[in-house]
């Protein structure tokens, strides 16, 4: 006797009703019932619309669309309403909520060039075959002309015949909507691809303009000084990454006793291959941490990436007794580095790389060490410019740079 | 073979590289030579000239020896100037930086390592193989005596042939 099933006559088994799941040919090694494949849902998804949805427009709804629209347009809304038959729309209208469903409303229709997949263009309406109108079909079609031309002729007439008047035999189409090998226009006018209009781009501008005076009561003077020597603006700036990497205090030896002062290096990026570090003293630590990290943002370079994810070759750096070495590491490697590191290649935007810091740890070091074996990174291109030779990268030329 | 010889070459290449020479030479041998024209297949000098104790005289168009020089000729080994022959090398410099940045030796005088071809694929790709480390930098390149003469690693990996490990250059 199994748990699972309830206990049964032996008898009820043979009886058909008894079960209440289908009989299936094959033995079943589970007891959960078999259904049919070709079972039709007893009730429609619920997620389908049906036809209560599609109801006809109330008189309020007319009256309130006729404001918007002429008295053509709501011939035109109307007669599109009858036409439609609300089942047909409840059937066929299937508005998509699966995760990848389009993000926008389109009947797909229309093949836009630009966004669509380039469509091949039809065949030509040329005809290779064609030949021109001798003298005599001219002739020819002058007399018909006459011949057929109506009592009272007007020059309406004559020039109805002339436009019609074809120069050539062949198919009339290769003469009448000859082939254009004319590009359809992609843009209206002042649009291009990634700027805005014109108008837009002017409001924007006044706006930031607005924006800047607005702020600029509010900023210090340090800040005012590096937006202009950045030119950044204060929501860049803010957008930065920045990290206070090291600090610690320094003290000076005076006749008058020792002096201390707050010590920080910071480091600064924009996560998209630009690194910089900065370093501040200061009496008031946080005043040596702001310093330092606009020092940083002053410094930003820009750090040579090998597919804006590593670095190119295996580089060195030695500041001090702090020796370390950068390897150059496969896609989804990740960031196998100490924290110091680490933390410059978040702000760089490097995303796989190990490395190894050799002799001393020094933290300031580490961090000036590391920054000096980024920018020491060989471009392949200077390489080969360098060598005379040509540099290909095999990742790029055999996978499309897909991997 | 004398990879002594070999050594003090790769030390005096370092040595005129960082000393911004544009012509020095060496020490004239057949290893020495191939290892030359190795180094100038693969753009790393610009030129190999046998000469004598002094400079040959430039190519009137290249400003360098060239070994090719119709006008100036090279002098013919004798039995006499044999003993003072030297190979005067050109060096290369690009942005400031000379294109010949380091050559090292990988086989010592003590230590002499082999390899063989399978090892030599992995080296290209980039994996250390025995004593040898992998080329992992854009413009590395490893020079290796084979039975067809010296070679590049990677044009051994083509012909399929191991051998002696001489240098590696960055």
């Amino acid at each position: 006797m199994n748990i699972t099933r309830p206990a049964r006559c032996l008898l009820c088994s043979f009886t058909r009703a008894a079960t209440p799941s289908t009989r299936v040919p094959r033995r079943q090694f589970h007891p959960t019932p078999a259904t049919l494949s070709n079972r039709k849902p007893k009730f429609p998804n619920v997620k389908a619309p049906r036809v209560e949805d599609y109801q006809p427009y109330t008189e309020e709804q007319k009256a309130k669309l006729a404001n918007e629209y002429s008295e053509a347009q709501m011939a035109a809304i109307e007669a599109g309403e009858a036409a439609i038959d609300p089942k047909d729309l409840s059937e066929q209208l299937n508005e998509r909520s699966d995760p990848m469903a389009f993000k926008y409303i389109d009947d797909f229709s229309v093949i836009e060039p630009g966004i669509d997949r380039h469509q091949r263009a039809p065949e030509s309406n040329s005809d290779y075959n064609f030949k021109l109108k001798s003298e005599d079909d001219f002739v020819n079609d002058f007399g018909k002309f006459f011949a057929e031309m109506p009592d009272n002729a007007t020059g309406k007439d004559f020039v109805r015949f002339a436009d019609n008047l074809r120069l050539t035999h062949g198919k009339e189409e290769s003469e009448l909507a000859p082939h254009s090998a004319l590009v359809p226009d992609l843009f209206g006018p002042g649009e291009t691809i990634d700027e805005p209009r014109v108008e837009e781009q002017k409001t924007a501008a006044e706006k930031g303009e607005k924006e800047r005076s607005a702020e600029a009561e509010e900023m210090t003077d340090a800040l005012k000084s590096l937006l202009l020597a950045t030119g950044y603006t204060e929501s860049q700036v803010k957008g930065l990454r920045t990290k206070t990497l090291v600090s610690h205090s320094v003290t000076n030896q005076t006749r008058l006793g020792k002096v201390r002062r707050a010590y920080r290096l910071s480091i600064a990026g924009n996560g998209n291959g630009l690194l910089g570090i900065g370093e501040a003293k200061s009496d008031e630590a946080s005043d040596a941490k702001v310093q330092s990290q606009y020092r940083a943002i002053r410094n930003m370079q820009p750090i040579p990436r090998y597919e804006k994810r590593t670095i190119y070759g295996d580089v060195k750096g030695k500041v001090g007794a702090t020796e370390l070495q950068l390897m150059h590491r496969p896609p989804g490697f990740g960031l196998r580095v100490q924290y110091l590191i680490y933390e410059m290649c978040r702000a760089a935007g490097i995303h796989d790389l190990s490395a190894r810091v050799g002799r001393s740890r020094n933290q300031m070091n580490t961090v000036k060490a590391a920054y000096e074996a980024f920018m020491s990174q060989r471009n392949p291109e200077q390489v080969a410019h360098a060598l005379g030779k040509k540099i290909v990268d095999v990742r790029k030329v055999y996978y499309a740079g897909k991997i | 073979m004398s990879l002594v010889n070999l050594s003090a070459v790769c030390s005096h290449l370092n040595n005129a590289t960082k000393a911004r020479l544009a012509l020095t030479s060496i020490p004239n041998s057949n290893l020495h030579l191939k290892l030359s024209l190795a180094l100038q297949n693969s753009g790393y000098i610009s030129s190999v000239v046998r000469g004598g104790p002094t400079p040959p005289p430039a190519h009137s168009i290249l400003g360098y020896p060239a070994a090719n020089d119709e006008v100036e000729g090279i002098e013919p080994i004798t039995r006499d100037n044999v003993a003072s022959r030297r190979l005067w090398l050109g060096l290369k410099y690009w942005q400031n930086e000379s294109v010949l940045g380091k050559i090292k030796m990988v086989s010592k005088p003590t230590r002499r390592v082999n390899i063989d071809v399978e090892g030599l694929r992995r080296v290209v790709r980039g994996e250390a193989s025995g004593f040898v480390a992998g080329l992992r930098s854009p413009g590395e390149s490893l020079y290796l005596s084979t039975d067809r003469g010296i070679l590049e690693a990677r044009e051994c990996v083509e012909k399929k042939l191991g051998g002696l490990v001489l240098c590696r250059v960055l």
